[in-house]
């Protein structure tokens, strides 16, 4: 059964102006027109008017729980959340940075997302490859069902098959083309840290300009900062102007961090950040 | 000329640098090519660091700390288990040889576990050549 993206938008729209109108949050995390059908824009509706102006459709593919730390504690807001953008919220609140209580989550149950720039069908390939979201006090629409199910960690065999030296060119190709926009950090719900490392002087950690020691620098750093915390929603891969394939590493780092310390990133409330937590008996193993 | 390893040590001051310190005074012999920087606790090393250190030329990096349940701070060396397990991945699926990176547990008392750790990773970095691949060529 194919979801009806305009359903989904108009049970945005009216819950939108509901929770407004009835003062139950200040803000509306969702989205709006861009300049054109395949280019929708974050969007945040502070009236109840604006609610009119939210739109859904396929390409809207955008984690809006980016926005949410850009408001002050307290802030009462709802947010629209797809599945991997419902685990940002749910791993924002284990690190504090919002409360459960200020939310009210708008679950879009989506299938069929489509990346803006190709054109294609998001799966598990470049995201987590879930449908529905995990947490959410509303869902817009009906579970998504029968699809088949395929760990998003299959898509890194062939890296992990690669010889060292072979990963080791194949990521210096993709990383030398780093400009250093900073645009997947700018995505990324997780990237809330004010100045960012790269961005320090004292210490330098690494060049700022783009080639290849600062750009090396800039991304291992970056996926370590991303370890058990990533809830892979590929939104950095689709920000990527020249399209260098960061979910890779990603997944890999959460495939390694599920292994070694049996926990998945944003998957429930309850939980502790991986590596802000620890077991007595955490093997030594884990170090070889 | 043979092929003389620069190996970057990560001590923390209250296990592994004082066992360095005991292997010293008790005169244990164990390659030079190991430099030590003292640090308060495992937990302190910054993964940066340690890619920063072979982007600077180190072939080789060693971390050092007290045993698991014995660390000053209680519980430091439990988040850097993790912590740097993680770095070790990193490294590893970046292309690098995960044998030039190096965590081991060595008491204030293990002067000899000391000396035998720096003498045996010494070794493998001998072997494995120099690190080319992050280093920054000047
Ligand atoms: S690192 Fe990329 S995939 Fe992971 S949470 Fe951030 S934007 Fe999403
Ligand atoms: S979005 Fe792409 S080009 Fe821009 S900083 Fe990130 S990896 Fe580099
Ligand atoms: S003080 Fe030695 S590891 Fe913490």
């Amino acid at each position: 059964m194919a979801i009806s993206f305009k359903q989904i938008e108009d049970k945005l729209k009216t819950e939108a102006k509901g929770l407004l109108e009835t003062g139950k949050v200040s803000l509306v995390l969702a989205y709006g027109k861009g300049y054109d059908e395949k280019h929708p824009m974050p969007y945040v509706a502070r009236r109840p008017s604006d609610a009119d102006n939210i739109v859904f459709n396929e390409f809207c593919t955008h984690n809006m729980a980016r926005y949410m730390v850009r408001y002050p504690a307290g802030t009462k807001m709802a947010v629209a959340v797809k599945a991997a953008d419902s685990r940002a919220v749910i791993q924002l609140i284990q690190e504090e940075k919002v409360k459960r209580e200020d939310l009210v989550l708008l679950g879009i149950p989506a299938y069929g997302m489509k990346n803006p720039k190709t054109g294609e069908t998001i799966d598990s390939k470049t995201t987590c490859g879930l449908y529905n979201p995990v947490l959410y006090d509303v869902l817009l629409g009906e579970e998504v069902h029968g699809q088949p199910v395929v760990s998003p960690y299959d898509v890194l065999a062939q890296y992990e098959a690669m010889d060292k030296e072979a990963r080791f060119a194949f990521w210096k190709k993709e990383l030398d083309k780093c400009i250093r926009c900073y645009a997947c950090r700018k995505a990324c719900p997780m990237c809330y840290c004010d100045p960012c490392f790269i961005d320090q002087n004292k210490p330098k950690w690494g060049e700022k300009s783009p080639e290849s020691a600062g750009n090396l620098m800039y991304h291992l750093t970056r996926f370590h900062h991303l370890a058990g915390r990533c809830i892979d929603c590929g939104e950095c891969s689709r920000a990527c102007p020249v399209n260098i394939p960061l979910y890779l590493f990603h997944k890999k780092v959460a495939k390694d961090c599920e292994d070694m310390f049996g926990q998945a990133a944003g998957m429930s409330v309850e939980d502790k950040p991986v590596l802000v937590n620890f077991r007595v008996d955490d093997s030594d193993k884990i170090l070889e | 000329m043979s092929f003389e390893p620069k190996i970057l040590g990560i001590a923390c001051n209250w296990c592994t640098y004082t066992g360095a310190d005991l292997a010293g005074t008790t005169r244990l012999q164990y390659p030079q090519n190991l430099r030590v920087v003292r640090v308060m606790c495992s937990s302190r090393i910054n993964p940066s660091f340690i890619f920063r250190a072979f982007q600077l030329g180190a072939d080789g990096v060693l971390v050092g700390g007290c045993h698991p349940g014995d660390c000053h701070y209680n519980t430091g060396n439990l988040y850097a288990r993790r912590r740097l397990a993680v770095t070790k991945k990193i490294l590893e699926f970046s292309g690098m040889e995960p044998g030039r990176f190096r965590v081991e547990w060595i008491s204030a008392s293990e002067g000899n576990k000391f000396a035998e750790v720096v003498t045996e990773f010494t070794k493998q970095i001998k072997n494995l050549g120099p690190q080319t691949q992050f280093k920054i060529s000047q």
